[in-house]
């Protein structure tokens, strides 16, 4: 008689807590269960407290990865964008989150790493590191880069400049990416207030961008957050 | 069971003190041990800390009433057999591991719910909680069948069956009992003398042990400690009489005999499980514990049994 094979997981001998820290994630059904349980009471709550408004959902490629890329000025920014993803992609969505905060404690890292799919993202270290897991996402057909160029909530509501880094994933590749704008976000939970108010957020997703031709040098990476944040100050202005 | 049942439950109340005095004092031991003579205790200073945080889990369970127990213990039988699927493999089956995790919520269901026609006295739906194997099997077997798959199924069903049966109904019974009269009773012997047995064998196994028990299943189980822990185990029903004061000499010896052999026997069929699989723990949720399963090994043994034979000398309900 053959014996049984059995293939236990890798991350066995890990703690919650760990399991929780590392990435990529091994999917797992209560997981799933719980994020897409998750997802249908924020987007709820995102419609009718902040009559969140999306304006642009078919700019979205139907398929491949792509890279969404936003403003940054309130915890709510991530949830709106997930939001305007169809709830099947939700799993394939990685927005990138503050390794230095997000990934501390236990009630952060349920956030981020169950209901947000987070990719944790050294912003002072490790940052070289941070970019090979994205792009390492990017390289699977079918995953979802949520990215924030500015690399925090911006402290005055005005757009900041862009981080090179997303010039380094995109600069030669097909891969598109979709700047989108928020507005209202800023009013509605800024930094440092400790509950949202119930302002109305609206959010507009531009059209596809590509930079297969700028090459990954200093002049190019200036060049690619140059035309992405003036795609996002646009968006905003319409 | 409802808060103020609790309060003034004198069971209740009893076996709160004596878990009080006793991590009091093993607090009081180990922190000399430690810090006073400097002894290398760590991993048993461990073991104690996690004590500390599942000692108030569940007596605040139990003090907040039948419901929260019911749900505490379905959440733990979930969290138990989802380290069995992660352990085996049958966790990246989906659907068959989904089918395991209703019926966990069917047994919280039959738990919770009366019986909605006929006669039964009292809260819990028993008649569909002693039959829910046959259904659960029956779901599993669906499984391959409306996916129209063969290979390897014959060991995703098993492996679930197990999984079911083992973790979510059999160790759910503790759930059900809730529902009993002697709830307060009944709950706190079989979870105060099952962990007391644990520890009477680690015990008397460090102390005493040389000849190996069972040496292919679990290389640190010895004779001594055995032996030990049974002893122990018949005692504390005598001792421990005030739980079920309707108990006569027959019963107090069963429920001796079922926590000493059942809990040592809980403990080995797990470690059969993990030593074929090949691995030290089910998982590393608890500090010095190993996993949920490793530390609810013996209470799947002894709460069916323990269960059944109250039920069957003295209706529960």
């Amino acid at each position: 008689m053959n014996s049984w094979k059995y293939e236990p997981v890798a991350d066995l001998d890990k703690s919650l807590a760990d399991r929780l820290r590392s990435f990529p994630r091994e999917p797992d059904l209560t997981v799933y269960a719980a994020r897409s349980f998750a997802a249908l009471v924020i987007r709820s709550w995102l419609r009718i407290y902040h009559r969140l408004e999306i304006i642009g959902a078919e700019n979205l490629p139907a398929e491949g990865s792509f890279v969404l890329v936003a403003n940054h000025s309130s915890h709510l920014d991530t949830l709106c964008l997930l939001s305007a993803l169809p709830l099947r992609k939700l799993h394939r969505a990685f927005p990138a989150a503050a390794q230095d905060y997000f990934f501390v404690n236990i009630p952060r890292l349920a956030i981020a790493a169950v209901v947000v799919n987070a990719l944790p993202f050294g912003r002072q270290a490790h940052i070289r590191q941070s970019l090979g897991l994205c792009r390492h996402l990017l390289a699977n057909p079918g995953n979802i880069l949520i990215l924030f160029p500015e690399g925090t909530r911006t402290a005055t509501g005005e757009i900041g400049t862009f981080k090179p880094g997303i010039g380094h994933l995109v600069a030669g590749t097909t891969i598109p990416v979709v700047p989108c704008h928020l507005n209202g976000a800023y009013a509605a939970w800024p930094k440092g207030s400790a509950i949202p108010k119930p302002a109305k957020i609206r959010l507009r997703i531009g059209k596809p961008m590509n930079f297969e031709s700028i090459t990954a040098d200093r002049d190019g990476l200036g060049q690619i957050c140059t035309q992405l944040r003036d795609a996002v100050v646009a968006l905003g202005r319409q | 069971m409802t808060p103020q049942a609790a309060l003034h439950d004198d069971i209740f109340r009893t076996y709160l003190y004596i878990v009080l005095a006793i991590l009091g004092v093993a607090g009081v031991v180990l922190s000399v041990l430690r810090f006073g003579l400097k002894k290398e205790i760590r991993s048993v200073w461990l073991t104690y800390r996690s004590w500390l945080m599942m000692a108030p889990l569940i007596f605040g369970s139990i003090f907040a009433g039948r419901i929260v127990v019911i749900v505490f213990f379905c959440v733990l039988a979930g969290l138990a057999f989802k380290e069995f699927a992660r352990a085996t493999g049958l966790y990246r089956d989906w659907w068959t591991t989904g089918a395991v995790y209703l019926g966990i919520i069917a047994v919280g269901i039959t738990c919770l719910m009366r019986q909605p026609q006929g006669e039964e006295s009292g809260a819990g739906w028993y008649n569909l909680f002693i039959v829910l194997p046959i259904f659960a099997v029956a779901l599993i077997f669906l499984i391959p069948i409306v996916r129209n798959e063969v290979k390897g199924q014959l060991q995703t069903v098993a492996l679930a069956i197990v999984g079911f049966i083992y973790i979510g109904w059999m160790f759910g019974h503790l759930a059900f009992l809730a529902n009993s009269r002697y709830a307060y009773g009944y709950l706190l012997y079989v979870l105060f003398a099952t962990e007391i047995n644990d520890v009477a064998a680690f015990t008397f196994g460090k102390l005493f042990g040389k000849r190996k028990f069972r040496s292919n299943i679990s290389p640190k189980k010895t004779w001594a400690g055995s032996l030990g822990a049974l002893g122990v185990s018949m005692a504390l029903p005598w001792l421990l009489h005030f739980s079920f004061p309707h108990f006569g000499a027959v019963q107090l010896i069963l429920a001796g005999l079922i926590v000493g052999l059942g809990g040592q026997l809980g403990d080995l069929a797990i470690s059969v499980i993990k030593r074929d699989i090949g691995i030290k723990d089910m998982g590393a949720n608890i500090p010095g514990h190993g996993g949920i399963l490793d530390r609810i090994d013996s209470l799947i043994y002894v709460a069916p049994l323990f269960f059944h034979m109250a039920n069957y000398f003295y209706p529960m309900r």
